[in-house]
């Protein structure tokens, strides 16, 4: 019996588990001169530190020449080179804490109020609605009062505190972003169908070499965690995800572009802050696609988590139950506030789509809903009276349905699902044998999140409050009764969208850019594949 | 090394299988027809069948290889409870998925690929059916734990995905009976999994206890008890003492290395009150060891008796993989893989002076 000769590390046996450091190769100029070749393994010099813990390369075979040597440039690994790379989550999240938390924040808010007045930059903060859901319920379970506090009373009390204490120039949320976003959305959505058809008609089927011509299922493009995901693990996904931006980055948009202009300010004038029930939203602010290069700022400068306001407000001793004046009033603070889409707590991209046709069509449309298995996963249908089905539609939540997805629009769609490390069964291949697939009408849009229940559950929003009433000793079953307490805030309040469409046209002439990219992120854990 | 005689049961080789080209990982009778099936890390998986000739003898002889296309070692083998049906796990992440297309005659034909499951990071280091074969379970490096139900088609829907280990995950097995997963792992812990009403799967339950990596695990045939191997020398016994709750109620010494892996078997002792079959365990330091449990008393440990202890079962080499079969009249068959790239069948027996 014989080993092969090109064992590799991975194949050797199943004792090593993974290195968790980073594995960043460390790039060295080398400075040119004339020297020779040395000896291989022979020192060439001594790594020296100074009191002030700076680097010194001294050199050895100069035979003690003066000198103090060459200080040595410190090794630096970006955020983006975190995110760039699929080698390990921990150092990207170490990393990603420190540059944006609310620590963060408060030194930027502090710094920024020394600075003379010319100088000072606008701090904006914008909260995601879901933030002030997980607010309003975590408020009211614990407040001795009956009435639960609405989100919009949260927001009012927010906006108070943010200002007043912490000094922000605005306080908004971010629904009129999402009103933008889901605009787009709809748009980008008909654009494809359109795409799609002339290409079906054109008998090309939706296939071309550089897989530009997936069209449909158009996938959504809010979660920030899928969206890493699929860069990250499902390349063959992306020409489905939709290139709309998030509400968190049409915002970006809004604050650094539209509204500096009417103030008159640069986008590096302003330090724009979300609250946002996810971490990965994180993630979400720091890619390329957001930086202004002209500028050197992006379009959101920190995302902090619902959790971590929550812990600025206890620093600060704030207690979002007592009233502040006026936060029944109506109040208009540049944007309409709290604008509500009815559908999802995770912003209604679906339904969107579905009211949107529904609107356009000449006859009139019925909706059916099937649920799969549980709520995170349900099929939405819009057929005409008597029969035909002009729209099959998915909301999939969950990690678990998310692998369904990519499963399903892999196999419809005959793309090929995985990539990377992951190997391609070749040799024989069974056939499968031929279904009706194509004579149904195939699913065209789906909503995807990441996150089980949506983003009213996100990684970043508030724990469950009260473990007793939420039944102890069970806290899987605790936080689902939580998760819909925080859904029935989230819709415990809100304007209608109507109202606003003179500064959606104002925003329409303003051109702005609402769509952006995603590009596969190679796995570069060469580490685990070393030749030995 | 001369005290075999001592013990009440031997062990006689049956078959010496060569033929994998690297080490040989795992082998898995299948519950229904008379094959063996091996996998290794030459990528690939033999199949071999066996029947006894007039004189009661047992021939195994070698049936077809499946050059599976997974590009790195295959690492562990399982039939589905129908037969009809083999999934691989492989270092290279996946998971693949393998039956029989009838030939033209309508005869099963050759072994192809139904299905590939895709999902894990890194490594998949195990795979298993659960006993109604509606549920498949994997394991991998990644430290995670994937559920996907069996639909029709060779086509598989993920039910869950638990991250619930620190480490790498070494080994996946479903109970016996009930819809209850059990997972070992690097980090020395056993992890025990069930599904809510809304078939969301969670972890109902960490089992401590070894000191060490937990390499194998095995229920016994009555689901009360589960075995697992370990790092630590030991093969600990863990009975259900609730619903979810399991208790260490011995630990198996005598293993001088790591134990890789454990089976636990029908076997052929006497079926009296009590009786929960037999338990073999094989590792690091190349020997195979035979127990029978019995229960006492539900409060007391079960006792157990070696039944037979057979060193350098692969010569100096480590034994990655032992099996008992579970086929009706044939549980006294043991199968073995080993760093040798040797698939060995044994027969136990009862020595007769």
């Amino acid at each position: 019996m014989t080993f092969s000769g090109a064992l590799t590390l991975t194949d050797l046996n199943d004792f090593i588990t993974p290195s968790q450091a980073c594995i960043k190769p460390v790039e060295e100029i080398k400075p040119k001169n004339g020297q020779k070749e040395k000896e291989p393994g022979a020192a060439a010099s001594e790594i020296m530190i100074d009191g002030s813990g700076a680097y010194y390369e001294v050199s050895q075979d100069g035979g003690g020449t003066s000198g103090a040597g060459r200080r040595l440039e410190q090794a630096q690994i970006s955020l983006n080179d975190c995110l760039a790379c699929s080698g390990c989550i921990t150092s990207a999240e170490s990393v990603l804490i420190t540059l944006q938390s609310h620590e963060e924040v408060l030194k930027f808010l502090e710094s920024n109020s020394k600075e003379e007045e010319a100088k000072r930059k606008i701090p904006v903060v914008s909260i995601a609605p879901q933030a002030l859901a997980s607010l309003a319920a975590a408020v009211s379970a614990s407040s001795s009062s009956s009435a639960p506090i609405t989100a919009q009373q949260i927001l009012r009390r927010l906006r108070v505190f943010l200002k007043q204490t912490l000094g922000f120039a605005h306080v908004f949320d971010t629904t009129f972003a999402r009103e933008l976003a889901l605009r787009e959305h709809v748009k980008e959505f008909l654009e494809r169908r359109d795409k799609a058809r002339r290409q079906a008609e054109s008998g090309k089927e939706n296939q071309e070499p550089s897989g530009q011509g997936h069209f449909l299922p158009m996938l959504a493009s809010a979660c920030p965690g899928w969206i890493c995901y699929a860069e990250k693990t499902h390349a063959e996904m992306i020409p489905f995800i939709a290139n709309t931006k998030s509400p968190q980055q049409i915002m970006g948009t809004l604050v650094k572009e539209w509204m500096g202009k009417k103030w008159g300010k640069r986008p590096d004038d302003i330090y724009h802050v979300c609250v946002m029930p996810c971490y990965d939203k994180k993630l979400e602010a720091s890619r390329s696609d957001f930086y202004n290069e002209l500028y050197s700022t992006r379009d959101v400068d920190c995302v902090v988590t619902t959790g971590e306001l929550d812990v600025v407000l206890r620093d600060k001793g704030w207690d979002l139950s007592i009233p502040v004046d006026g936060e029944m009033d109506i109040e208009h603070e540049l944007l309409p506030e709290l604008i509500t889409h009815p559908g999802t707590s995770s912003g209604s991209y679906l339904h969107a789509i579905i009211n949107h046709l529904k609107k356009i069509s000449e006859k009139p449309l019925e909706i059916s809903v099937k649920q799969i298995r549980n709520a995170d996963y349900e099929e939405y249908e819009l057929r005409e009276e008597g029969g035909r089905v002009v729209f099959k539609g998915a909301k999939c939540y969950g990690f678990r349905n998310l692998q369904n997805v990519v499963r399903k629009v892999g196999r419809e769609s005959g793309v090929r699902v995985g990539m990377g490390a992951a190997g391609k069964l070749g040799g024989r291949v069974m056939r499968k044998k031929d279904k009706e697939e194509g004579q149904n009408q195939r699913i065209e849009y789906i909503e995807v999140m990441a996150c089980p229940s949506g983003c009213v559950n996100g990684g970043g929003q508030l724990k469950a409050v009260g473990g007793g009433e939420w039944g102890e000793g069970e806290v899987r079953w605790g936080n689902r009764e939580w998760t819909k307490r925080v859904e029935e805030m989230y819709w415990s309040s809100g304007n209608d969208a109507e109202q606003s469409s003179e500064l959606l046209r104002e925003i329409d002439e303003a051109e702005l850019g609402l769509r952006t990219s995603y590009r596969a992120v190679e796995s570069n854990v060469v580490g685990l594949a070393v030749k030995w | 090394m001369s005290m075999d005689e001592d013990f009440p049961y031997s062990l006689q080789q049956i078959a010496e299988l060569g033929g994998h080209e690297e080490r040989a990982w795992h082998v898995a009778w299948n519950p229904k027809r008379p094959i063996l099936a091996s996998c290794s890390a030459d990528k690939s998986v033999r199949l071999y069948t066996y029947r006894e000739d007039g004189e009661g003898k047992l021939n195994v002889s070698f049936l077809t290889s499946i050059p599976t296309g997974h590009t790195k070692t295959v690492r562990a083998l399982a039939w589905a409870p129908s037969g009809t049906t083999l999934a691989t796990a492989s270092f290279d992440s996946n998971v693949g998925i393998w039956e029989q297309e009838p030939d033209d005659d309508g005869e099963p034909g050759e072994w192809e690929c139904a299905g590939t499951l895709e999902g894990h990071e890194t490594e998949c280091k195990g795979v298993a059916y659960s006993s109604s074969g509606t549920l498949l379970a994997s394991c991998s490096r990644d430290k995670t734990v994937w559920v996907w139900e069996v639909v029709p088609d060779s086509e598989f829907e993920c039910m869950g995905v638990m991250m619930e280990h620190t480490q790498d995950v070494k080994c996946v097995a479903w109970h016996p009976k009930e819809e209850i997963l059990a997972s070992a792992s690097y980090d020395d812990t056993i992890k025990i999994y069930v599904d809510d009403p809304q078939d969301d799967w969670y972890c109902v339950s960490t089992l401590s206890g070894h000191e060490s990596t937990v390499w194998s695990l095995a229920w016994s045939p009555n689901g009360n008890y589960l075995a697992s191997a370990s790092d630590d020398r030991t093969v600990r016994i863990w009975r259900r003492v609730g619903q979810h709750d399991f208790k260490c109620v011995l630990a198996l010494q005598g293993h001088e290395r790591t134990v890789y892996s454990v089976t636990w078997g029908i076997g052929k002792g006497q079926q009296e009150e009590g009786y929960l079959g037999w338990i073999a365990s094989a590792g690091g330091d190349g020997t195979i060891r035979v127990w029978e449990l019995k229960e006492t008393s539900a409060s007391e440990p079960p006792s157990h008796r070696m039944l037979t202890r057979l060193p350098d079962a692969h010569g100096v080499y480590d034994i990655n993989s032992v099996v008992w079969c579970p086929r009706t009249g044939y549980e006294d068959l043991l199968a073995s893989a080993g760093d040798d790239g040797v698939v060995r069948v044994w027969k136990i027996a009862p020595v007769t002076v």
